[in-house]
């Protein structure tokens, strides 16, 4: 008995001292993250700016705006089309590199992975009028074509979905790389050769050995790219040249030119609730995959 | 020569900016339903022969031949060779059944004699009612079984096992040799396994080919590799033993520095030197007719028996004595050994 109390009270103390360690962490939490949340969705039931800040009467009005108003409907469509796509494409361009990445034994493999994910290096505003040079009505592109005599006109890239799905595309990619290398855990070249050893070709090596087991790390780059790409605000504006109507923007206009604090509030909620209704079906597959 | 079922000649293994072959001029040859065991210390290529053998790497030089017909030229996946590996490397998203059919589904056999084919698979190796699980929800020991399965249920040309027995804790060790060697004996298939585990080799084989940096040193019966062993690394790596190193004196006698003369059988000319082993059961306490007298340097009681060393002469002679004696020698006793001459190993003609 005398050993099991003593074992047990080592064990509350040992969950104290835990619970001192993570402390910091949780405050810091709560200040910068959970503290503001609560002020938000608070903000995103008042009836004015004013009201946000003081407090004062609950009102449903800014959510009837956006579930009434057939524009906010708009924007939700956007938001999702704009981050499926440059999750998609994203995905699929980070894929075999990331695969290269995972499988090389060459001894740059360090450096080439250093290589791939250097873009973060610098920020998405410079990368972005990176793109808008790049694709810009007199960009390098429509110069080039228009000198090749393959175009008379001005073939539009920027200003629209087509510039905002690029340039998050190539801005997301390291994440993407970063988030498959990790993901690819039960990627091993000796089911491979298992598999070969079993009569498999190099094509159903790569359908029914890699392809499956590094499904869970194209998942998870999916998700994070695709939550990154619909709560992004600079890209989508930039590029779009005020052309491009996604959540991220409207936020900040409502927050900023229309200083609409309450439905700025209920239209970050929305957003909000479409990451939490994303990481649910990430949840659900990832469990699929792994049992 | 065609009765072999594999031939191995001259086989050379460079790997790409190494500077000396892994795998030197290794040749060797298999009957039918011969379970060879390959055994060396770490590093001396055992693993790279396996891998050359199932396609896994090229050759750099020499000859494979099975049935008499080159090999080396065919892709993995058109071998038709099973290959367990140390580590099983199970499909872990896959079930056991689908992992066992795997080989079956790839060569395009139906669904209805796979399944059939999976489930005699399955009882082969013991794990009937085990085909739904996950690879995750199995032990070690029935992973291993899983791993054999799906080797087997191809009916390769060979069964190749890479280190099968390391992972497994040293009850199930016991157990899975006998069970491995059980399922080849009724399975027939000529099978090389690899190991650096001397116990494992000499149980489970029918013949050892003991390798030494690339090289093979040696291959024959366990009880060949065990008493006539041809060269001091196969004599020590093989159990241990008391090395003697004399000149030839008379047919059968040898004269020892430091120790006397030795009898022994066998054909060496006299006045050549050779090369003596001992193995320490071969020792018996007290007289007889090559006898040696020295000072217990070291003893440890091992249960069955006691090995003890002895300083006779300049030598160190060890021997293990069974512990059903009345008295056993202590630290600092005075005792004799002697040895019958046939079982004086002559491992060769020393330089
Ligand atoms: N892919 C490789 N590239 C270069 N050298 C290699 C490679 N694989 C093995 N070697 C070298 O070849 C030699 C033989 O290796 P091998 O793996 O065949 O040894 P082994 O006998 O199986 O050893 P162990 O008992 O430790 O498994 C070693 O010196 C090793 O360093
Ligand atoms: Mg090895």
């Amino acid at each position: 008995m005398a050993a099991v109390r003593h074992s047990s009270s080592d064990g509350s103390s040992h969950r104290g001292m835990l619970l001192l360690l993570l402390l910091p962490g949780l405050l810091a939490l709560l200040t910068t993250f959970l503290l503001p949340l609560i002020w938000l969705v608070r903000a995103s039931f008042a009836s004015s700016a004013v009201a946000a800040l003081k407090g004062g009467d609950w009102t449903l009005e800014s959510y009837r705006t956006v579930l009434y108003d057939p524009f906010y409907w708009k924007v939700a469509w956007n938001t999702l089309y704009l981050g499926v796509n440059v999750a998609i494409f994203a995905v699929a361009l980070s894929y075999p590199i990331a695969l290269f990445l995972a499988r090389t034994k060459s001894r740059w493999r360090g450096v080439l992975t250093a290589l791939a994910v250097a873009p973060l290096l610098t920020s998405s505003v410079v990368r972005t009028y990176g793109w808008m040079v790049i694709l810009g009505d007199r960009g390098v592109i429509n110069a080039a074509l228009q000198s090749s005599g393959l175009t008379d006109g001005v073939i539009r890239l920027t200003n629209n979905y087509f510039g905002a799905t690029v340039a998050l595309v190539e801005i997301l990619m390291p994440y993407a790389i970063l988030a498959m290398l990790s993901g690819f855990g039960r990627l091993n070249t000796q089911f491979e050769e298992a598999a070969a050893l079993l009569g498999a070709n190099r094509f159903r090596v790569f359908t029914r050995i890699i392809l499956p087991l590094s499904l869970p790390g194209v998942l998870t780059a999916a998700l994070l790219v695709f939550v990154l790409a619909i709560s992004s605000f600079v890209t989508p504006r930039l590029m779009g040249g005020g052309r491009v109507f996604v959540i991220g923007t409207e936020v900040y206009n409502e927050a900023t030119v229309t200083l609409n604090w309450p439905l700025a509030a209920a239209l970050s909620v929305l957003l909000l609730v479409l990451f939490g209704s994303v990481i649910l079906i990430y949840q659900r597959a990832m469990r699929a995959l792994e049992t | 020569m065609a009765d072999h079922h594999l031939e191995i000649d001259n086989l050379v293994k460079t790997y790409p900016g190494a500077l000396k072959p892994s795998v030197d001029r290794v040749s060797l040859s298999l009957p039918r339903g011969e379970m060879l065991a390959l055994l060396g210390p770490s590093g001396c290529g055992k693993t790279t022969i396996l891998r050359m053998i199932a396609g896994l790497i090229p050759v750099t030089a020499g000859e494979i031949r099975l049935d008499g017909r080159g090999i080396s030229a065919i892709p993995v996946h058109k071998r038709n060779m099973g290959m367990v590996f140390q580590a099983y490397a199970l499909f872990p998203h896959m079930t056991v059944a689908e992992n066992i059919g795997f080989g079956l589904e790839m060569r395009g056999v139906g669904k209805a004699e796979r399944t059939e084919r999976v489930l005699k698979a399955l009882d082969l190796v013991k794990l009937s009612g085990y085909g739904e699980r996950r690879v995750s929800q199995l032990s070690g020991g029935q992973q291993q079984r899983a791993a054999i399965a799906r080797s087997l249920v191809i009916e390769p040309a060979l069964l190749l096992f890479d280190e099968p027995l390391s992972n497994l804790d040293a009850k199930l060790r016991d157990e899975m040799r006998d069970e491995i060697r059980d399922i080849q004996n009724r399975t027939g298939v000529t099978s090389i396994f690899v190991t650096h585990d001397q116990d494992e080799a000499l149980s489970m084989a029918d013949r050892l080919a003991v390798m030494s940096e690339g090289r093979l040193e040696q291959i024959g019966t366990p009880r060949q590799i065990f008493d006539r062993p041809r060269t001091d690394f196969v004599a020590s790596f093989i159990g241990a033993g008391s090395f003697l190193t004399g000149t030839v004196v008379a047919p059968g006698r040898a004269d020892v520095p430091g120790l006397g003369i030795l009898h022994f059988t066998g054909d060496v000319p006299a006045g050549g030197k050779a090369r003596f082993l001992v193995r320490p059961h071969r020792f018996v306490l007290g007289e007889g007719v090559n006898a040696f007298s020295g000072v217990v340097e070291h003893v440890v009681y091992r249960g069955q028996i006691l090995t003890i060393a002895v300083r006779a002469g300049d030598h160190r002679l060890q021997a293990d004595l069974p512990t059903h004696a009345a008295t056993l020698p202590a630290k600092g006793d005075r005792v004799t050994l002697s040895v019958a001459p046939d079982d004086v190993t002559l491992v060769g003609e020393a330089a």
